[in-house]
């Protein structure tokens, strides 16, 4: 109330129970169109509650992990005592098996440099948006991926049994370039490429090109890191998992 | 604070010292909600509301945030580690073997360290194939994409310099073989090795070297491209989704 003559509960009555009516239905744009009422939900707490659920669940299965499973700690370091087999971490095991088959350079810094610098590349290679959030991309992207690893899996045990048991080098050995490079680069740029003509033949999207080679990718990192961890035993030689020297795993 | 319905929950959140630092009553309405998340520092990099694919699990399975929950236990556990940890030859040693007998708790600790550390180089992975399959590095997020490649890099990178901290024979020699991979590059090998080495061989410089990267300067550059990556997640208009599939279904951006 004020002073003034007319009350201001005329105007604006102080009564809060109001009515609303629907008066008219108006097309136009607005940031709301096309989103229903169901497309968002508050962040408290439907998110947090996830987020919160999973750094619970991550912080037990580790608690529970670390009780039953000790850290590994052997003997203290000795430079005198070379261990056979020297691994690096399991994550490089893919690329100390690459070593084992082609020029250090090669594996150890043009393979992941290039891999490297062409997952960097994959958003301007695929600029095209009619499949975002789409696993796979389609049913035709699931085939391709799947294939792409079925492939890649066959060739790469095939490689490795190849130069493990008939070996590269005892074909030929001189001079050193042609095991180290030129051998290894044109095995696997054919291979790829092979790969890349084979995925063609579905008259794929560029992302389900991009599909394939990353299975390709991901399955190679995979199997190298499978070879490396557990088939290899004393000089790197292949051997069965329960054969491994004792110490051979890298963890 | 005469209002409420007199309960302990209502003396608590309606009193002066709860709003200084809360501001809002408990979110139980949607004001409230939202003014949680822009209220809290801790909170504030949340949007207020998500679009509700993003909360599915099946989508994301949550990769992404638990890599970070496993960053943060690895500072925790890390600067725990760091109070019984000296990085020199003569007492590495013995100051791991210190913590999985001497130290209360030195060996879980020191466990949950080693598995956190391991299990975030498979999680982050698996994180990047996740966004890969989904296509979610698609325009606008190909710059987020490449951060997260970068992420991948840094996180075996410092997985890898603590790998040499125990001084045993397994981080000897796992050190040796990846330092020789770098010293057989042509020009810049020889050099770098060294300059990771700090001497010929792995001997004390190596440890003191490793140990710096890996207590700060590698954890700082994580920390920086986590706040860009997550920064970039709410520029780039949150988690992708389908429903930006038809907004524009061709070739041009």
């Amino acid at each position: 109330m004020t002073n003034n003559n007319v009350p201001v509960q005329e105007i604006f009555p102080r009564d809060p129970s109001r009515t609303y009516g629907l008066m008219e239905l108006v097309k136009g744009t607005s940031p709301m169109v096309d989103k229903g009422p169901e497309d968002t939900v508050m962040s408290w707490p439907n998110l947090l509650v996830l987020e919160l659920l999973a750094a619970l669940g991550t912080t037990v299965v580790l608690l529970l992990w670390s009780a039953f499973v000790k850290a590994p700690l052997r003997e203290l370091a000795n430079p005198n005592v070379t261990e056979n087999p020297a691994k690096a971490a399991w994550y490089f095991l893919s690329l100390q098996e690459l070593l084992l088959h082609m020029h250090p350079v090669l594996a150890g810094l043009v393979m992941p440099g290039l891999v490297i610098v062409l997952l960097m590349a994959i958003p301007y290679i695929d600029r095209s948006k009619k499949d975002v959030g789409k696993w796979f991309a389609s049913k035709k992207g699931r085939k391709i991926a799947f294939w792409s690893g079925v492939y890649t899996f066959a060739c790469l045990i095939g490689l490795v049994l190849f130069d493990e048991f008939i070996r590269v080098r005892s074909i030929v050995s001189q001079p050193e370039a042609v095991p180290g490079w030129i051998i290894p680069v044109f095995v696997n740029a054919g291979l790829i490429l092979l790969l890349y003509r084979a995925i063609r033949r579905w008259r794929p999207s560029r992302r389900e090109v991009l599909v394939g080679l990353f299975t390709a990718f991901t399955v190679t990192y995979f199997t190298l890191t499978i070879v490396g961890v557990f088939f290899r035993g004393l000089g790197m030689h292949l051997v069965w998992p329960w054969d491994l020297p004792p110490g051979a795993l890298p963890f | 604070m005469t209002t409420g319905n007199g309960s302990i929950a209502d003396f608590i959140t309606r009193n002066r010292i709860w709003r200084s630092i809360f501001r809002q009553g408990y979110p139980d309405n949607d004001e409230n909600r939202a003014k949680a998340i822009v209220n809290s520092w801790f909170l504030h990099i949340h949007p207020v509301k998500v679009k509700v694919h993003s909360l599915k699990l099946t989508y994301t399975w949550g990769l992404g945030i638990i890599s970070f929950v496993l960053f943060l236990i690895l500072i925790v556990t890390g600067a725990w580690l760091m109070f019984f940890y000296v990085p020199s030859v003569q007492s590495a040693y013995t100051d791991v073997q210190n913590l999985e007998t001497a130290v209360t708790f030195g060996a879980l600790m020191r466990s949950l360290h080693r598995w956190s550390a391991h299990l975030m180089v498979v999680v982050v992975f698996l994180h990047m194939c996740r966004v890969f399959f989904t296509g979610a590095y698609k325009h606008p997020r190909e710059f987020n994409w490449v951060i997260g490649v970068l992420l991948w890099v840094v996180t075996m990178v410092l997985s890898f310099t603590g790998y040499l901290l125990p001084w045993d024979q397994l981080s000897y020699w796992a050190v040796t073989v990846s330092t020789n991979i770098v010293g057989s590059f042509p020009l810049i090998g020889e050099p770098l090795r060294r300059l990771l080495l700090g001497a010929a061989e792995a001997g004390q410089p190596a440890l003191v070297r490793f140990y710096a990267l890996h207590i700060i300067v590698l954890p700082a550059i994580m920390v920086i491209l986590i706040g860009i990556h997550f920064w970039r997640i709410r520029k780039d208009g949150g988690l992708s989704s389908p429903a930006e599939a038809s907004e524009n279904g061709n070739d041009k951006q």
